[in-house]
């Protein structure tokens, strides 16, 4: 044969074929044993098994190179049968009987080195379908059993032995080779000498399983065809079985045909074909469409979602895989994995599609439905698991299976939603503040009516604010009835009935809210809204700057928007931080429209009509306060209603659900919060600030227009009948300390205290300031001086209220230097030393301030010189 | 890389016949490559001293037509190598008389070339496949050392070989 070979080759280079034959000839006879033995060796690496004891057979050197142990541990290895844990562990074995000390110790050292290798093989072992039957029932009975007929156990009685691994694979070769030739001489069908000999399908697949891994030893030439008619062996077996097994499934055989074709599958090669088919033509897939329909779950006029369908849709659905899940239990060997890739499959195939066409739709029509829905659904999906039975021994695993799913479900849909979300809010509240703004320039000129009822501010603030924390405490209202609740076994018809109620109860607390142009309508279904009627009557005096309504409109909607996101921090990971990340957002977007888009608006506008103000301007005042001020005031009492809301707020929103975290200083939440604090104190600090002044200007103006040139100097007067002892209070007096207690006793409470401590301070100050100057422009005789005692007996009352002691020591003084004027004429000597006492008057004024003072009375002409003398001694007499 | 593609070297044969070889032809041999890699520049004629014009040139054509093979990885990718598998070309151009096989299987053993070497492996194993001992002994001419006795006990030990 070589020879005919060697003919075409050598003819095509004819020069050369002369040469080579001609050596050919000469080395004939020297050089016939010509390959060394290495390379013997590696021929043989290519031999068949059966050829390789053919070449056995030829001489003792190829026997022994033949029989090399490696060689055929190679083979098995290949096989998939070669345990080399158990080949040490023989070895060790029969060094112990030879007793070989050192060797031993050598097998021992070297044993812990090698054990990390044994998991693997076993699993590999498993994972190819061999202990299939060892799972199942006791190993003894197995032996036994697959003793009787060699060929089924033939992989699993291999041992792994070194030295004797030839005759192992002799067993295994006897064993099956016959079916392996037969398949792949004859090429796959139904005639095989398998099939032939074996009836039980079961029995069918457990060889032709083995054949697989014997095949894999199987390289020498031509093995590709033959593999490939194993293949088609093992395939036509297969779709056999698999048709056997859907029918099983289609007819509801599932404990007998089901489960049998399972196990044979299972056989065969691990039974992954048939999870596939059962998860692909599964009824809950095939039958999807009856689970819901789309257009169920929207109304068609009002584009809205009705959740009690969704909710009725993910009932059909538990129901639906349940009983998959029954069937999963009965058919299948708990071995095989179904589970996750059925859930996989349902959250794919029928959750994914349905609640993306939803969504789709929703977003297309209406924005604020579907983001009712994302959020609505997801919430039902969580409840959903809750009544899925476990598939098959998984339960620990399963419900964390199950969130998996529902959150790879909702991913996709996450990103547009948290953006829509935050957008949808942002949108709503700027709409309102603006069409507020936009109602309000309309109405401008009616506005200015003012109507200062001096109610107890504090008390209505409370009770506000409790009403308040109440309605931000009450679960969720994204999904009444069954939302927080945990219960679980949920009836569908308490669920629609619940969503129905909840349905006629938001839009109705909303519609109070979101015409702040009306007067109360309807009659408020909620304490809340009671509430914030009264309060809105109340705070009539600043509809043109602020609308509490508007306020709380804006909090509703947060808090809805919020809520509705904060269901998905359950996802977890990186999405659970992209959607605090959002809950953030809405909270600093509610923030910027409601306090920097609205209040502090108002504030900037309060501030503006405080520095326009001109008392001497206002032709009508017919009430007792400086309108900007009271509003301005009002203003502050809001504002800090509306911060502690805010406060209350992001307690029970953001940090009682974990949103974030109170003592991280950059967070945005936080950071927002605070800047947004701040400004208002700013605000609240310019405001006072002006107001201060335009207070002591009303208080100049009633000095200068109310102030009776009489009132100290009675003598002057021309009333005839005027009383002489007068003690009480002047018009002036009382009216200035009316408009200043009004302004300072509005501020109790809405402030903090250290500010109102500087307000008070500041206002007193002022008025004394103002007071001193109005005490120089006045005449004062003695027997006015009673009526001058009474007024600054007056402003220390007043003073008093403020609980100021610095403060006191001023209006104290100035009870003390009323009592110059009261000295009579006569005891000027007197009037000197009272002039002369600074203690007396605490160091507020120096003598001679307290001499301009003593200036002022009536007859000082008379008593100036008895005083000066008294003062200063003869000296003076130069004048 | 360009150098090394047009560089030549030249190959004195066992019976003193010089031929030229371009470098990264001659370098799917590794003992040729390891040499290079020791001297450096090989400007004089390289003696190989075990291998015969015929049978260098054929091993030359070899490698010419395998020079841009990416070069053989280690032993790990051997369990593939083992199928017997041979390409066409490769399979013509072992279609040479048997001594002329062994001839080339010692020149890659010696030179180096383990591709080759399998290839001459693989073609040999083809050939003695379905043999029987005695024509296994006849190829290899190899003796038969065994007694009756020893022959038979190798076969009762492999009963399962039979056809």
């Amino acid at each position: 044969m070589p020879k005919a070979r060697n003919g075409p080759g050598t003819g095509a280079k004819p020069r050369r074929d002369v040469l080579a034959s001609l050596k050919m000839a000469s080395m004939e006879e020297i050089s016939r044993a010509s390959l060394p033995a290495e390379i013997m060796a590696s021929i043989l690496d290519y031999l068949p098994p059966v050829d390789l004891i053919r070449a056995a057979r030829a001489s003792k050197l190829l026997r022994e190179m033949a029989y090399d142990d490696s060689r055929w541990v190679q083979k098995l290895k290949r096989i998939g049968c070669w345990d080399e844990a158990d080949a040490r562990k023989h070895a060790e074995e029969k060094f112990r009987t030879i007793s070989n000390r050192e060797s031993v110790e050598i097998q021992e050292s070297a044993a812990p080195q090698q054990a990390p290798s044994q998991p693997s093989i076993e699993v590999t072992a498993v994972s190819e379908g061999f202990d299939q039957i060892n799972l199942s029932t006791a190993t003894t009975d197995n032996i036994a059993e697959l003793e009787v007929d060699p060929v089924l156990g033939a992989l699993k009685l291999a041992k792994s032995i070194r030295g004797e691994a030839r005759q192992e694979y002799g067993k295994i070769h006897a064993a099956l080779s016959p079916f392996y030739d037969d398949i792949t001489s004859l090429g796959a069908s139904s005639d095989n000498l398998l099939f032939q000999k074996y009836t039980e399908p079961q029995q069918q697949a457990q060889i032709l399983s083995q054949l697989q891994a014997f095949a894999k030893c199987d390289t020498t030439e031509g093995w590709e065809t033959r593999h490939e008619h194993l293949r088609t062996a093992v395939s036509i077996f297969e779709t056999a079985a698999l048709k056997e097994f859907r029918h099983g499934y289609e007819t509801d055989d599932i404990d007998d045909r089901m489960k049998k074709y399972a196990q044979v599958l299972y056989s065969l090669n691990g039974g992954g074909s048939a999870a596939e088919l059962f998860i692909h033509h599964n009824h809950i897939v095939t039958k999807k469409s009856d689970l819901g329909k789309i257009t169920d779950c929207i109304d068609a006029s009002t584009q809205k979602v009705k959740l009690e369908h969704t909710q009725v849709f993910f009932t059909r659905l538990s129901v639906a895989f349940n009983e998959e899940v029954t069937v999963i239990n009965r058919a299948f060997p708990p071995a095989l994995q179904v589970a996750s890739p059925f859930l996989e499959k349902v959250g794919r195939d029928v959750l994914y599609p349905f609640l993306t066409a939803v969504f789709d739709e929703l977003h297309r029509s209406n924005l604020e439905s579907y983001l009712t829905a994302v959020s609505g659904t997801f919430v039902q999906c969580l409840n959903l698991c809750e009544v899925l039975l476990p598939v098959q021994n998984s339960v620990d695993t399963f419900e964390e299976r199950l969130h998996h799913t529902i959150a790879q479900v909702y991913e996709p849909h996450l990103d547009l939603y948290l953006a829509e979300e935050l957008d949808f809010f942002r949108k709503g509240s700027e709409a309102a503040v603006e069409e507020w703004d936009r109602q309000l320039s309309e109405q401008a000129a009616s506005t200015e009516s003012f109507l200062m009822s001096n109610i107890n501010r504090q008390a209505d603030k409370r009770d506000f604010l409790t009403s308040f924390k109440k309605v931000i405490m009450a679960p969720v209202n994204i999904l009444p009835g069954f939302s927080g609740s945990k219960s679980g076994e949920e009836k569908p018809d308490r669920d629609s009935l619940s969503g129905d109620a909840a349905s006629t109860q938001k839009p109705n607390r909303f519609s109070t809210i979101s015409s702040p142009g009306n007067p109360v309508v309807e009659a408020p279904t909620t304490e809340l809204a009671a509430k914030a009627a009264i309060m809105k009557s109340k705070l009539e005096g600043i509809r043109s700057l602020f609308s509490i309504e508007i306020a709380l409109g804006l909090v509703h909607a947060a808090k809805s928007s919020l809520e509705r996101a904060a269901q998905f921090v359950r996802i977890g990971g990186d999405t659970g931080a992209a959607v605090k990340q959002q809950c953030e957002a809405i909270f600093v977007a509610l923030l910027r429209i409601l306090g920097h888009g609205h209040l502090i608006k108002g504030f900037n506008k309060a501030v503006d009509h405080l520095s326009n103000y001109r008392p001497h301007e206002q032709g009508d005042r017919d009430q007792s306060g400086v309108e900007p001020l009271v509003t301005f005031l009002e203003l502050v009492n809001v504002g800090d209603l509306i911060l502690q809301m805010i406060d209350v707020f992001y307690e029970q929103e953001l940090i009682g659900s974990k949103l974030t975290d109170r003592n991280d200083f950059v967070d945005p939440a936080v950071k927002e919060k605070k800047k947004f604090e701040q400004n208002l104190d700013e605000r609240v600090a310019a405001g006072l600030n002006k107001g201060i002044d335009v207070l002591m200007e009303e208080v100049d103006y009633i000095f200068a227009t109310r102030q009776l040139a009489t009132d100290f100097n009675p003598a002057v007067s021309t009333d005839p009948y005027r009383k002489t002892m007068d003690v009480s209070v002047t018009e002036a007096a009382a009216a200035v300390v009316d408009v200043v207690s009004s302004h300072t006793g509005m501020l109790v409470g809405s402030t903090d205290k250290s500010t109102l401590d500087v307000f008070n301070q500041e206002v007193g100050l002022r008025l004394f300031t103002a007071l001193c100057k109005h005490l120089k422009r006045q005449r004062i005789s003695t027997e006015g001086s009673l009526k001058l005692i009474s007024d600054m007996n007056h402003y220390f009352k007043f003073i008093q209220t403020l609980k100021n002691n610095e403060l006191l020591i001023y209006f104290k003084a100035f009870r003390e230097l009323s009592q110059i004027y009261l000295v009579d004429a006569s005891d000027a000597k007197e009037l000197a030393t009272l002039i002369a006492d600074a203690d007396r008057f605490s160091g507020i004024w120096r003598v001679e301030e307290v001499y301009e003072f003593a200036e002022r009375r009536a007859d000082w002409f008379q008593v100036k010189r008895d005083v000066e003398r008294a003062m200063y001694g003869i000296g003076c007499n130069v004048m | 890389m360009a150098e090394t593609n047009t560089q030549e070297l030249t190959f004195t044969s066992s019976d003193g016949k010089n031929m030229k070889v371009p470098r990264d032809v001659a370098e799917r041999s590794l003992l040729i490559k390891n040499m290079l890699e020791d001297l450096g520049e090989a400007t004089e004629a390289i003696p190989i001293p075990n291998v015969t014009e015929n049978v260098l040139t054929k091993v030359l054509e070899w490698c010419t037509h395998h020079r841009n093979d990416p070069p053989t990885t280690g032993d790990e990718d051997d369990s593939r190598r083992k199928t017997t598998d041979i390409e066409e070309w490769d399979q013509k151009f072992m279609q040479v008389d048997q001594e002329m096989l062994f001839e080339i299987i010692l020149a890659a053993n010696y030179l180096d070339i383990k591709p080759l070497l399998d290839i001459g492996c693989k073609t040999v194993a083809n050939m003695i496949k379905g043999k029987s001992p005695e024509e296994i002994r006849k190829t290899f001419n190899i003796q038969n050392d065994f007694t009756p006795e020893e022959e038979d006990q190798i076969r009762r030990e492999n009963e399962w070989a039979e056809e």
